[in-house]
């Protein structure tokens, strides 16, 4: 039943972003929409960032650009020129999508803004990706990942208890508000498809960083209390990372629905003939109150950690999960890489790049029975595609050498 | 015609609770899908029993999380263990486009509501279920919630100081990001292809692999040299500094990022640190990190956050406060896009959500009803959607198939 048909065929986009929406653009290319990454003199911004891949030219290697950009076509194209604009009015006259991330205000002062190309194309959606949004008053901070973490909220949640707020590895700022785009850009697409009417969609990263800070804002709102860091400890008790025979585990026998979890816990451990176990047994420990004093986190840990200590993370999971208990190993990912469940799904993909034995990439973030998720091509190389992608557009080869001339595309 | 909502005309049988999946249909509902959540007054949304409360008095209508991740839906309570309750709920699927779970595999089959049974009656449905670890394979039957997802998946690994224990981003990361965003793009391709097609289909989103996707540069990074890369606090790979300083008062905390040379002087100039040349050029700086945050901190543990932030800013340095729940409701810039909404509820009264992160221009869609009591819906449901009568309605109260 499946077919060879994405569920995004036929839909061209250009994306114009950098770090901030490369992600955006890439959900998008590998549900079958047709994306142009353009690109400024000397290539997309990631294309400079560590680490790379052996074995290419470094163009090429980083792996940063290749994690968000693979199944793209290359458009080397300056549109700091005049004749430039010109060549990307003409592509989104065509495009079903742009997406762009500059500062606002920057594309609309080289008439290349939302306006200007919905003149020529009123179904086209444009979906900008800034720091804050389009305006307010710090729309105009160009803000790079921390910053959007800190103003947006959820650094402050990360971290050790009594020390620094701790940021998430690789820019989940920008990760988060490329998905948020992809979501309003998807909206607004499907509405387009239906009325012809296109328009602009402003993703704004902080608000995007925002929505991942739980109910700390609610906590506020309706208890008074300002959610904090509980890294390092147990948020209460029976829920925390705890160190074990080869690493960390993260334990959740608390906290969910009512402490749902605890007597499956307690019949863990009994079973398990851990000694101390009755001593996290009784009603205190049936839902917040107790569980939340120092003494039963101290308990807690006393009763826990000598039996996480002569067993490996993954022998603790696999045996939490047989009595129902939420718990997982702190898995590095070279754990991730051999993780025999994602080894069942097929998730890891292969990634070409020179003569070097293929590496595993990450695959499809979702599995569609009919329309499925598919790499298309390894990412691009600067203006790989330049000729391929001005000749669809009607550009003769004469004019395509005149704009090479005069260093407009590359 | 203006017409605010791009989604009216979607309905979502939306049997999914807890974080991912109800965060998957807002984002729908608030774009004006008609989201109605099929609930079970037995076993009930663990959100409902998660706190904040209104007015810190727990109660299944009470919960901020829930209401938070629940705008704009509607609620019916259906008993999926009695035959007349299962009739219903597929009563709704059939009157619906989509179908949402986030139910370990296997529930769903048991209720005779699997895609298998599903398709059977309703070809054309987009059916998205979003179990934690997929449909099939060794850990299908495992359980877990965002945070242990982002242990397993290498966030919580790689967040925090090399020396000391991993502490991850301190919140179900997975559950408000990389799930929820991705669930919901699938779900709307897959409509895009059921419109041109006539074709549904039956997405199978497990909740471990959209965050390994948002981690792709550290696990090539793992594949390339063989070794897992080391978290690193704050720090960047090329700037310095780059970290977040102590400020005066209680727990706060400011976030500079340095980019290049002339913003260091501009830093070292509003902070009054001593020009040294062998901080002058970022390799020299990202050389001696450590003692650059020592001098740094040094100063800012003398200024207010806010008043650091503005002032190295108006300098040309990105800074921005750590935000806590306090600044963030305060916060001018979100306050201009309307980021948070106050919506009044019968029993938690006036209390805040939050908007989606982006803003469409022709079709903003908005947060059209606070969320829903338990099984508040139930009788418009039946009747408007179901076409029962009040008494056929009555007659399932009584067998207890609504409840």
């Amino acid at each position: 039943m499946t077919t060879d048909a994405g569920a995004l065929d036929g839909l061209t986009v250009l994306d114009l972003s950098d770090a901030r929406g490369n992600y955006c653009g890439k959900l998008f290319a590998e549900l079958g929409a047709d994306v142009v990454l353009v690109e400024p003199r000397g290539g997309n911004a990631l294309r400079h960032r560590g680490p790379f891949a052996n074995g290419v030219s470094q163009m090429d290697g980083s792996l940063s650009f290749i994690a968000r950009n693979n199944s793209k076509r290359s458009l080397g194209l300056d549109i700091g020129a005049r004749q430039g604009r010109e060549v990307l009015r003409e592509l989104a006259s065509r495009a079903d999508l742009v997406i762009e991330s500059s500062m606002p205000g920057t594309l609309d002062a080289a008439g290349i803004g939302y306006r200007d190309l919905a003149a020529v194309n009123p179904r086209l959606v444009m979906v900008s990706i800034t720091p804050f949004g389009q305006t307010g008053p710090l729309a105009d901070l160009d803000a790079p990942d921390l910053v959007c973490m800190a103003l947006g909220g959820l650094l402050y949640l990360g971290g050790y208890v009594q020390g620094d707020p701790m940021c998430a590895p690789e820019e989940q700022a920008y990760a988060a508000a490329s998905v948020f785009g992809a979501v309003g850009g998807m909206i607004a697409t499907l509405h387009a498809e239906t009325t012809g009417t296109g328009q602009h969609v402003d993703v704004s990263i902080q608000e995007s960083v925002a929505l991942a800070t739980e109910n700390a804002v609610q906590f506020f709102d309706l208890e008074g209390r300002i959610r904090r860091r509980t890294g390092g400890t147990q948020k209460q008790a029976g829920m925390g990372v705890f160190p074990c025979r080869d690493g960390f585990v993260l334990v959740m026998a608390a906290g969910i629905g009512g402490n749902r979890f605890w007597p499956n816990l307690l019949k863990w451990l009994h079973e398990e003939g851990c000694a101390d176990a009755e001593r996290l047994s009784g009603p205190e420990w049936s839902g917040h109150g107790y569980t939340d004093t120092d003494e039963a986190r101290q308990v807690f840990a006393e009763v826990f950690e000598p039996f996480a200590a002569q067993r490996g993370k993954q022998e603790l999971n696999d045996e939490a999960q047989r009595f129902r208990v939420p718990l997982a190993p702190v898995n590095a990912p070279s754990d991730v890489l051999s993780s025999p469940q994602l080894a069942h799904r097929q998730y890891f993909q292969p990634l070409f790049l020179g003569s070097a034995a293929p590496l595993r990439m990450p695959g499809a973030p979702y599995q569609l029975s009919v329309t499925p998720w598919r790499c298309t091509r390894r990412a691009p190389g600067l203006g790989e595609h330049t000729d391929e992608v001005l000749r669809q557009a009607g550009y003769g080869p004469s004019q395509v050498r005149a704009l090479r001339d005069a260093e407009v595309v590359w | 015609m203006v017409n605010t909502h791009a989604l009216s005309g979607i309905r979502i049988a939306d049997f999914s609770w807890v974080g991912a999946g109800s965060f998957t249909t807002k984002l729908l509902a608030d774009h004006g899908a008609d989201v109605i959540k099929i609930e079970s007054s037995h076993k009930v949304d663990g959100l409902r029993l998660a706190p904040p409360f209104s007015g810190g008095e727990p109660g299944h209508n009470r919960s901020g999380y829930f209401a938070d991740r629940n705008s704009s839906k509607r609620s019916i309570t259906v008993n999926l263990k009695s035959a007349e309750g299962r009739e219903v709920a597929r009563s709704l699927i059939r009157a619906s486009d989509v179908v949402v779970n986030n139910f370990t595999p296997g529930v769903m089959d048991r209720f005779g509501l699997g895609w298998a049974d599903v398709r059977q009656f309703k070809p054309d449905i987009v059916y998205l279920a979003m179990s934690m670890q997929g449909a099939t394979g060794p850990s299908s039957a495992e359980l877990g919630y965002g945070m242990t997802i982002g242990a397993l998946v290498g966030l919580q690994h790689l967040t925090g100081l090399a020396d000391d224990e991993p502490v991850g981003t301190g919140t179900n990361y997975p559950d408000h990001i990389p799930n929820p965003g991705h669930a919901a793009f699938a779900v709307l391709a897959a409509l895009r292809h059921r419109r041109r097609t006539g074709e549904g289909q039956y997405i199978d989103l497990a909740q471990t692999e959209p965050t390994i996707a948002l981690l792709g540069t550290a696990l090539l990074q793992a594949e390339t040299t063989g070794i897992d890369p080391v978290r690193n606090g704050n720090h960047h790979a090329r700037h310095a500094p780059h970290n977040v300083y102590p400020c005066t008062g209680d727990d706060e905390w400011v976030a500079l990022a340095v980019t290049d040379d002339r913003q260091w002087e501009a830093l070292a100039d509003l902070l009054g640190i001593e020009r040294r040349p062998e901080w002058t050029h970022e390799t020299g700086r990202k050389a001696a990190e450590q003692d650059l945050d020592t001098a740094i901190r040094d100063r800012t543990i003398h200024w207010e956050a806010e008043q650091l932030a503005e002032r190295a800013r108006a300098a040309g340095v990105a800074a921005g406060k750590v935000n806590n729940a306090r600044d963030l409701l305060a916060d001018p810039q979100l306050a201009h896009r309307d980021h948070w909404i106050r919506l009044r509820h019968p029993e938690m009264g006036s209390t805040v959500y939050s908007a989606p992160a982006f803003r469409l221009s022709k079709t903003p869609g908005e947060l059209s009803r606070p969320a829903p009591c338990l099984g508040q819906h139930t009788q418009e449901v039946c009747e408007s959607v179901l076409h029962l009568t009040p008494e056929e309605t009555q007659r399932l109260r009584d067998s207890g198939a609504l409840t």
